[in-house]
Protein backbone atom coordinates (compact mmCIF):
# COMPACT_ATOMS: atom_id res chain seq x y z
CA UNK A 1 0.00 0.00 0.00
CA UNK A 2 2.77 2.15 0.82
CA UNK A 3 4.22 1.80 -2.84
CA UNK A 4 0.90 2.39 -4.03
CA UNK A 5 0.35 5.42 -2.05
CA UNK A 6 3.95 6.94 -3.26
CA UNK A 7 3.02 6.41 -6.89
CA UNK A 8 -0.38 7.93 -6.63
CA UNK A 9 1.25 10.70 -4.44
CA UNK A 10 3.63 11.09 -8.17
CA UNK A 11 0.93 11.07 -10.01
CA UNK A 12 -1.52 13.57 -8.63
CA UNK A 13 2.09 16.00 -8.44
CA UNK A 14 2.57 15.70 -12.06
CA UNK A 15 -1.19 16.18 -12.85
CA UNK A 16 -1.45 18.53 -10.37
CA UNK A 17 1.24 21.13 -12.20
CA UNK A 18 -1.63 21.87 -14.92
CA UNK A 19 -3.99 23.64 -12.14
CA UNK A 20 -4.90 27.38 -12.09
CA UNK A 21 -3.12 29.18 -9.99
CA UNK A 22 -4.52 32.29 -11.56
CA UNK A 23 -7.86 33.03 -12.84
CA UNK A 24 -8.52 31.81 -16.73
CA UNK A 25 -4.81 30.60 -16.49
CA UNK A 26 -2.80 27.13 -15.93
CA UNK A 27 0.40 26.50 -14.82
CA UNK A 28 1.62 24.93 -17.52
CA UNK A 29 -0.98 26.73 -20.36
CA UNK A 30 -2.86 23.85 -22.13
CA UNK A 31 -2.78 21.47 -18.80
CA UNK A 32 -5.96 20.11 -17.64
CA UNK A 33 -6.79 18.52 -14.26
CA UNK A 34 -9.89 16.42 -13.48
CA UNK A 35 -11.07 15.50 -9.44
CA UNK A 36 -14.13 13.23 -9.49
CA UNK A 37 -16.79 11.20 -7.57
CA UNK A 38 -16.64 7.79 -8.72
CA UNK A 39 -19.70 5.35 -9.01
CA UNK A 40 -19.34 2.50 -10.69
CA UNK A 41 -20.89 -1.41 -11.32
CA UNK A 42 -19.00 -4.38 -11.47
CA UNK A 43 -20.01 -6.82 -14.47
CA UNK A 44 -19.51 -10.10 -15.50
CA UNK A 45 -18.40 -11.43 -12.04
CA UNK A 46 -20.67 -11.99 -9.02
CA UNK A 47 -18.56 -11.95 -6.13
CA UNK A 48 -18.43 -8.20 -5.35
CA UNK A 49 -20.94 -7.03 -7.33
CA UNK A 50 -22.57 -4.42 -5.56
CA UNK A 51 -22.99 -1.07 -7.48
CA UNK A 52 -21.15 1.65 -5.16
CA UNK A 53 -19.80 5.66 -4.90
CA UNK A 54 -16.79 4.29 -2.82
CA UNK A 55 -14.28 6.04 -5.60
CA UNK A 56 -12.51 9.03 -6.49
CA UNK A 57 -10.66 9.82 -10.16
CA UNK A 58 -8.13 11.66 -10.58
CA UNK A 59 -6.50 13.17 -14.31
CA UNK A 60 -4.33 15.44 -15.77
CA UNK A 61 -3.00 16.10 -18.77
CA UNK A 62 -1.68 18.65 -21.51
CA UNK A 63 -2.97 19.21 -25.13
CA UNK A 64 -0.36 18.84 -27.57
CA UNK A 65 -2.34 20.03 -30.44
CA UNK A 66 -5.42 21.87 -29.94
CA UNK A 67 -8.24 18.98 -29.45
CA UNK A 68 -5.47 16.02 -28.39
CA UNK A 69 -4.14 15.67 -24.70
CA UNK A 70 -1.56 13.03 -23.26
CA UNK A 71 -1.80 12.97 -19.12
CA UNK A 72 -2.04 10.16 -16.16
CA UNK A 73 -4.80 9.36 -14.25
CA UNK A 74 -5.29 7.26 -10.99
CA UNK A 75 -8.15 5.89 -8.75
CA UNK A 76 -9.53 4.04 -6.50
CA UNK A 77 -12.83 2.40 -6.22
CA UNK A 78 -14.65 -0.47 -3.23
CA UNK A 79 -17.00 -2.81 -3.64
CA UNK A 80 -18.04 -4.87 -1.12
CA UNK A 81 -20.96 -7.42 -1.19
CA UNK A 82 -22.62 -9.44 1.97
CA UNK A 83 -22.70 -13.74 1.34
CA UNK A 84 -24.62 -15.39 3.83
CA UNK A 85 -23.84 -18.43 5.49
CA UNK A 86 -22.69 -20.89 3.32
CA UNK A 87 -20.44 -24.19 3.53
CA UNK A 88 -17.21 -24.00 0.82
CA UNK A 89 -15.52 -26.87 -0.07
CA UNK A 90 -12.26 -25.35 0.36
CA UNK A 91 -10.53 -28.87 -1.48
CA UNK A 92 -11.84 -32.38 -1.81
CA UNK A 93 -10.45 -32.56 2.06
CA UNK A 94 -11.78 -29.33 3.97
CA UNK A 95 -14.61 -27.22 4.40
CA UNK A 96 -15.50 -24.13 5.58
CA UNK A 97 -18.73 -22.90 7.33
CA UNK A 98 -19.36 -18.84 7.66
CA UNK A 99 -21.02 -15.99 5.81
CA UNK A 100 -18.36 -13.15 4.36
CA UNK A 101 -18.05 -9.54 3.49
CA UNK A 102 -16.64 -10.08 0.33
CA UNK A 103 -14.11 -6.77 -1.03
CA UNK A 104 -12.84 -5.86 -4.57
CA UNK A 105 -10.41 -2.70 -3.92
CA UNK A 106 -8.89 -1.44 -7.18
CA UNK A 107 -6.35 1.34 -7.84
CA UNK A 108 -5.94 1.66 -11.40
CA UNK A 109 -3.39 4.01 -12.83
CA UNK A 110 -1.18 4.87 -16.26
CA UNK A 111 -1.78 6.70 -19.33
CA UNK A 112 -4.51 8.79 -20.54
CA UNK A 113 -5.62 10.61 -23.66
CA UNK A 114 -8.29 13.01 -25.14
CA UNK A 115 -9.49 14.11 -27.89
CA UNK A 116 -12.01 16.91 -27.49
CA UNK A 117 -14.27 18.39 -30.14
CA UNK A 118 -14.60 21.68 -29.41
CA UNK A 119 -12.12 23.66 -27.39
CA UNK A 120 -15.33 25.83 -27.05
CA UNK A 121 -15.27 27.68 -23.95
CA UNK A 122 -18.21 26.46 -22.21
CA UNK A 123 -18.80 23.18 -23.29
CA UNK A 124 -16.13 20.92 -23.98
CA UNK A 125 -17.43 16.75 -24.50
CA UNK A 126 -14.24 14.79 -25.47
CA UNK A 127 -13.49 10.80 -25.87
CA UNK A 128 -10.72 9.44 -24.28
CA UNK A 129 -8.90 6.35 -23.61
CA UNK A 130 -6.90 5.64 -20.79
CA UNK A 131 -3.87 2.35 -20.15
CA UNK A 132 -1.99 1.42 -17.86
CA UNK A 133 -1.69 -1.05 -14.77
CA UNK A 134 -3.91 -2.19 -12.54
CA UNK A 135 -3.84 -3.22 -8.42
CA UNK A 136 -6.52 -5.17 -7.08
CA UNK A 137 -6.84 -6.77 -3.68
CA UNK A 138 -9.98 -9.04 -3.93
CA UNK A 139 -10.96 -10.32 0.14
CA UNK A 140 -13.10 -11.96 2.17
CA UNK A 141 -13.81 -11.08 5.73
CA UNK A 142 -15.41 -13.26 8.24
CA UNK A 143 -16.33 -12.66 12.22
CA UNK A 144 -12.68 -14.07 12.85
CA UNK A 145 -10.38 -14.02 9.38
CA UNK A 146 -9.68 -12.07 6.45
CA UNK A 147 -8.71 -13.98 3.34
CA UNK A 148 -7.59 -11.70 0.46
CA UNK A 149 -4.55 -11.62 -2.24
CA UNK A 150 -3.24 -8.42 -4.12
CA UNK A 151 -3.05 -8.98 -7.52
CA UNK A 152 -1.82 -6.74 -10.59
CA UNK A 153 -2.54 -6.77 -14.32
CA UNK A 154 -3.25 -4.38 -17.16
CA UNK A 155 -6.02 -2.25 -17.18
CA UNK A 156 -7.62 -0.59 -20.47
CA UNK A 157 -10.30 2.52 -19.45
CA UNK A 158 -12.52 3.54 -22.55
CA UNK A 159 -14.24 7.26 -21.73
CA UNK A 160 -16.52 9.56 -23.46
CA UNK A 161 -16.98 13.05 -21.08
CA UNK A 162 -18.26 16.53 -20.99
CA UNK A 163 -16.23 19.56 -19.43
CA UNK A 164 -19.05 22.31 -18.92
CA UNK A 165 -17.54 25.70 -17.59
CA UNK A 166 -20.12 28.16 -16.95
CA UNK A 167 -18.28 30.98 -16.07
CA UNK A 168 -16.07 32.92 -18.91
CA UNK A 169 -13.86 34.34 -16.60
CA UNK A 170 -12.75 31.03 -15.65
CA UNK A 171 -11.32 27.91 -16.13
CA UNK A 172 -13.15 25.76 -12.96
CA UNK A 173 -15.95 23.73 -14.25
CA UNK A 174 -18.03 20.60 -13.65
CA UNK A 175 -16.66 17.73 -15.17
CA UNK A 176 -19.06 14.32 -16.11
CA UNK A 177 -17.84 11.64 -18.11
CA UNK A 178 -19.31 7.93 -17.99
CA UNK A 179 -16.36 5.29 -18.44
CA UNK A 180 -15.69 1.28 -18.73
CA UNK A 181 -13.23 -0.38 -16.92
CA UNK A 182 -11.02 -3.61 -18.10
CA UNK A 183 -8.51 -5.24 -15.65
CA UNK A 184 -6.51 -8.21 -16.65
CA UNK A 185 -6.11 -9.23 -13.11
CA UNK A 186 -6.41 -13.09 -11.57
CA UNK A 187 -7.31 -13.43 -8.04
CA UNK A 188 -8.51 -16.65 -6.15
CA UNK A 189 -9.74 -16.42 -2.39
CA UNK A 190 -11.36 -19.14 -0.81
CA UNK A 191 -13.45 -20.97 -3.11
CA UNK A 192 -13.09 -17.93 -5.65
CA UNK A 193 -11.98 -16.90 -8.41
CA UNK A 194 -11.68 -13.49 -11.09
CA UNK A 195 -10.50 -14.17 -14.37
CA UNK A 196 -10.62 -10.13 -15.68
CA UNK A 197 -12.25 -7.65 -14.04
CA UNK A 198 -15.13 -5.35 -15.77
CA UNK A 199 -16.67 -2.47 -14.27
CA UNK A 200 -18.79 0.48 -15.88
CA UNK A 201 -19.49 3.45 -14.16
CA UNK A 202 -19.96 7.49 -14.05
CA UNK A 203 -17.32 10.25 -12.81
CA UNK A 204 -18.60 13.69 -11.43
CA UNK A 205 -16.39 16.35 -10.32
CA UNK A 206 -14.45 19.54 -11.01
CA UNK A 207 -12.60 20.19 -13.90
CA UNK A 208 -9.78 22.91 -14.06
CA UNK B 1 -8.26 29.97 -1.49
CA UNK B 2 -6.99 29.30 -5.02
CA UNK B 3 -3.49 27.80 -3.67
CA UNK B 4 -5.37 25.69 -0.98
CA UNK B 5 -6.79 23.76 -4.10
CA UNK B 6 -4.05 21.40 -5.42
CA UNK B 7 -3.71 21.22 -1.49
CA UNK B 8 -6.73 19.76 -1.08
CA UNK B 9 -7.13 17.31 -3.77
CA UNK B 10 -3.61 16.16 -3.12
CA UNK B 11 -5.06 15.41 1.01
CA UNK B 12 -7.76 13.85 -0.66
CA UNK B 13 -5.76 11.40 -2.73
CA UNK B 14 -3.65 10.64 0.02
CA UNK B 15 -6.42 9.54 2.64
CA UNK B 16 -7.34 7.38 -0.62
CA UNK B 17 -7.82 3.56 0.45
CA UNK B 18 -10.39 0.76 0.80
CA UNK B 19 -13.72 1.59 1.99
CA UNK B 20 -14.03 -1.10 4.96
CA UNK B 21 -16.52 -4.03 4.86
CA UNK B 22 -19.44 -3.75 7.63
CA UNK B 23 -18.58 -6.42 9.80
CA UNK B 24 -21.81 -5.75 11.66
CA UNK B 25 -23.40 -7.02 8.81
CA UNK B 26 -22.25 -10.46 9.64
CA UNK B 27 -24.63 -12.07 10.96
CA UNK B 28 -23.16 -15.38 12.05
CA UNK B 29 -20.08 -15.17 14.88
CA UNK B 30 -19.27 -18.88 14.02
CA UNK B 31 -16.92 -20.30 11.77
CA UNK B 32 -16.64 -23.81 11.41
CA UNK B 33 -13.97 -25.57 9.87
CA UNK B 34 -13.36 -29.43 8.77
CA UNK B 35 -10.48 -31.58 7.24
CA UNK B 36 -9.84 -35.30 6.98
CA UNK B 37 -7.81 -37.84 5.94
CA UNK B 38 -8.84 -38.46 2.41
CA UNK B 39 -7.15 -42.02 2.87
CA UNK B 40 -9.06 -42.91 5.78
CA UNK B 41 -12.20 -45.86 5.65
CA UNK B 42 -14.82 -43.76 8.26
CA UNK B 43 -17.07 -47.03 7.61
CA UNK B 44 -14.56 -49.72 9.37
CA UNK B 45 -14.63 -48.08 12.71
CA UNK B 46 -17.50 -49.63 14.99
CA UNK B 47 -16.36 -48.30 18.52
CA UNK B 48 -15.04 -44.52 20.22
CA UNK B 49 -13.92 -43.18 22.98
CA UNK B 50 -14.16 -39.54 23.84
CA UNK B 51 -12.54 -38.10 27.54
CA UNK B 52 -14.80 -36.74 30.27
CA UNK B 53 -13.15 -33.53 30.27
CA UNK B 54 -11.69 -30.96 27.74
CA UNK B 55 -7.89 -29.64 27.82
CA UNK B 56 -7.78 -25.95 28.30
CA UNK B 57 -4.99 -24.68 25.71
CA UNK B 58 -3.31 -21.67 27.58
CA UNK B 59 -0.08 -20.27 28.80
CA UNK B 60 -0.12 -22.43 32.25
CA UNK B 61 2.87 -24.33 33.33
CA UNK B 62 0.69 -27.58 33.56
CA UNK B 63 -2.19 -28.85 31.44
CA UNK B 64 -5.62 -27.81 32.63
CA UNK B 65 -9.17 -29.45 31.89
CA UNK B 66 -12.99 -28.43 32.02
CA UNK B 67 -13.75 -31.08 34.88
CA UNK B 68 -16.56 -33.39 34.10
CA UNK B 69 -19.32 -32.12 35.92
CA UNK B 70 -18.75 -28.51 34.28
CA UNK B 71 -21.49 -27.48 32.44
CA UNK B 72 -19.73 -26.72 29.12
CA UNK B 73 -17.71 -29.82 29.27
CA UNK B 74 -21.23 -31.94 29.68
CA UNK B 75 -22.84 -29.64 27.15
CA UNK B 76 -19.96 -30.24 24.22
CA UNK B 77 -19.18 -33.82 24.67
CA UNK B 78 -23.24 -34.50 25.05
CA UNK B 79 -23.46 -32.70 21.43
CA UNK B 80 -20.55 -35.20 20.41
CA UNK B 81 -21.66 -38.10 21.77
CA UNK B 82 -24.95 -37.25 20.01
CA UNK B 83 -23.59 -37.33 16.37
CA UNK B 84 -21.83 -39.82 16.65
CA UNK B 85 -24.16 -42.15 17.37
CA UNK B 86 -26.57 -40.74 14.78
CA UNK B 87 -24.11 -41.49 12.61
CA UNK B 88 -23.82 -45.07 14.00
CA UNK B 89 -20.69 -45.30 16.51
CA UNK B 90 -21.05 -47.04 19.60
CA UNK B 91 -19.12 -45.34 22.77
CA UNK B 92 -17.04 -47.06 25.01
CA UNK B 93 -15.32 -46.38 28.57
CA UNK B 94 -12.02 -48.23 27.74
CA UNK B 95 -9.95 -46.85 25.67
CA UNK B 96 -8.35 -50.30 24.31
CA UNK B 97 -11.85 -51.33 22.59
CA UNK B 98 -12.13 -47.84 21.26
CA UNK B 99 -11.88 -47.86 17.15
CA UNK B 100 -11.38 -43.86 17.14
CA UNK B 101 -10.56 -41.40 20.02
CA UNK B 102 -11.97 -37.88 20.36
CA UNK B 103 -9.83 -35.40 21.85
CA UNK B 104 -11.71 -32.19 22.38
CA UNK B 105 -9.50 -28.59 23.36
CA UNK B 106 -10.38 -25.45 24.04
CA UNK B 107 -8.03 -22.72 23.43
CA UNK B 108 -7.56 -19.88 25.48
CA UNK B 109 -4.38 -18.76 24.55
CA UNK B 110 -3.23 -17.95 20.97
CA UNK B 111 0.65 -19.45 22.35
CA UNK B 112 -0.93 -22.46 21.04
CA UNK B 113 -0.28 -22.64 17.11
CA UNK B 114 -0.82 -25.42 15.07
CA UNK B 115 1.50 -25.84 12.26
CA UNK B 116 1.91 -29.20 10.84
CA UNK B 117 2.67 -29.73 6.96
CA UNK B 118 4.85 -33.25 5.78
CA UNK B 119 7.68 -30.93 5.25
CA UNK B 120 7.63 -30.11 9.11
CA UNK B 121 7.84 -32.79 11.28
CA UNK B 122 7.49 -30.05 14.24
CA UNK B 123 4.25 -30.17 14.04
CA UNK B 124 2.83 -28.14 17.87
CA UNK B 125 4.40 -25.08 18.90
CA UNK B 126 4.03 -23.30 21.97
CA UNK B 127 2.55 -26.60 24.76
CA UNK B 128 3.61 -29.21 25.34
CA UNK B 129 0.91 -31.50 26.79
CA UNK B 130 -1.32 -31.99 24.11
CA UNK B 131 -3.24 -35.27 24.24
CA UNK B 132 0.03 -36.96 24.63
CA UNK B 133 -0.28 -40.81 23.26
CA UNK B 134 -0.26 -42.80 26.60
CA UNK B 135 -3.07 -40.66 27.43
CA UNK B 136 -5.12 -43.55 24.84
CA UNK B 137 -2.66 -46.44 25.88
CA UNK B 138 -0.34 -46.61 29.20
CA UNK B 139 2.17 -48.27 26.05
CA UNK B 140 2.34 -45.44 24.18
CA UNK B 141 4.58 -43.00 26.55
CA UNK B 142 6.46 -40.70 23.90
CA UNK B 143 3.66 -41.62 20.74
CA UNK B 144 2.30 -38.82 18.77
CA UNK B 145 0.07 -37.60 16.42
CA UNK B 146 -0.08 -37.67 12.36
CA UNK B 147 -1.78 -35.85 9.85
CA UNK B 148 -2.26 -36.90 6.61
CA UNK B 149 -3.58 -32.89 5.48
CA UNK B 150 -1.55 -29.97 6.16
CA UNK B 151 -2.70 -27.89 9.31
CA UNK B 152 -1.38 -24.40 9.46
CA UNK B 153 -3.73 -22.71 11.76
CA UNK B 154 -3.01 -19.79 14.83
CA UNK B 155 -5.76 -20.22 16.94
CA UNK B 156 -7.46 -17.79 18.16
CA UNK B 157 -8.34 -16.73 21.46
CA UNK B 158 -11.78 -18.94 22.58
CA UNK B 159 -12.09 -21.48 19.10
CA UNK B 160 -12.41 -25.60 20.04
CA UNK B 161 -10.78 -28.41 18.55
CA UNK B 162 -12.18 -31.54 17.96
CA UNK B 163 -9.39 -34.10 16.60
CA UNK B 164 -10.87 -37.76 15.74
CA UNK B 165 -7.81 -39.83 16.02
CA UNK B 166 -7.81 -43.80 14.48
CA UNK B 167 -6.45 -45.61 17.24
CA UNK B 168 -6.94 -48.81 16.04
CA UNK B 169 -4.38 -47.83 12.59
CA UNK B 170 -1.53 -46.11 15.40
CA UNK B 171 1.35 -47.52 13.88
CA UNK B 172 4.27 -49.14 16.81
CA UNK B 173 6.96 -48.74 14.27
CA UNK B 174 6.90 -45.14 14.15
CA UNK B 175 5.05 -44.40 17.28
CA UNK B 176 2.39 -42.29 15.54
CA UNK B 177 -0.94 -42.10 15.93
CA UNK B 178 -3.39 -40.86 12.38
CA UNK B 179 -5.38 -37.58 13.04
CA UNK B 180 -7.99 -38.61 10.63
CA UNK B 181 -10.60 -36.14 11.28
CA UNK B 182 -10.43 -32.26 12.44
CA UNK B 183 -13.02 -29.65 13.17
CA UNK B 184 -12.13 -26.33 14.34
CA UNK B 185 -14.62 -23.30 15.47
CA UNK B 186 -13.86 -19.75 15.93
CA UNK B 187 -16.31 -17.38 17.23
CA UNK B 188 -17.97 -19.24 20.23
CA UNK B 189 -16.90 -16.62 22.79
CA UNK B 190 -19.94 -14.10 23.91
CA UNK B 191 -18.61 -11.11 26.60
CA UNK B 192 -15.38 -13.42 27.31
CA UNK B 193 -17.33 -16.22 27.94
CA UNK B 194 -17.73 -19.66 25.75
CA UNK B 195 -21.59 -19.24 24.44
CA UNK B 196 -22.82 -22.83 24.90
CA UNK B 197 -25.85 -22.66 22.19
CA UNK B 198 -23.49 -20.67 19.32
CA UNK B 199 -20.63 -24.06 20.36
CA UNK B 200 -23.45 -26.87 20.64
CA UNK B 201 -24.67 -25.46 16.91
CA UNK B 202 -20.82 -25.16 16.16
CA UNK B 203 -20.59 -28.75 16.80
CA UNK B 204 -23.87 -29.83 15.10
CA UNK B 205 -22.56 -27.77 11.59
CA UNK B 206 -18.81 -29.49 12.09
CA UNK B 207 -20.88 -33.25 11.86
CA UNK B 208 -23.21 -31.81 9.00
CA UNK B 209 -20.56 -30.66 6.62
CA UNK B 210 -18.55 -34.07 7.41
CA UNK B 211 -21.29 -37.03 5.67
CA UNK B 212 -18.31 -39.08 5.47
CA UNK B 213 -18.32 -39.54 9.22
CA UNK B 214 -20.07 -42.68 8.96
CA UNK B 215 -19.91 -46.08 10.90
CA UNK B 216 -20.97 -49.49 8.84
CA UNK B 217 -22.49 -50.66 11.54
CA UNK B 218 -25.63 -48.89 10.83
Amino acid sequence: MKKIKHLLGSLLLLSAMSLPTATNAQLINGGYFTADWQFNAPVSNDYANVASGWGMAFEGGYYVIPNMSLGLYVSYHTNNKYIGEQVLHLSDTESLYTDQQHSIYQVPFGVATRWRFTTDKMFEPYIGVKLGASYIRMESDTQVYTYYQDRWGFNVQPEIGLNLFPMPTTRVGLHLALYYSYSTNHSHVLTYNIDGYNNIGFRLGLSF
Amino acid sequence: MKKAIPILLLAMAFVACQKDPDLNELSSDLIVYTSHDKGANFGKYLTYAIPDSILVLDDKSKPTYFAANDPRTTAIIGAINSEMKTRGYTEVNDNADADVGLQVSYVKDTNTIISYASANPYWWYGYDYYWPGSYWNPYWMGWGPSYAYPISYTYTIGSLIIEMIALEDANPSTKKIPVIWTAYMAGILSSNQININRTVSGIYQAFEQSPYLQSSAQ
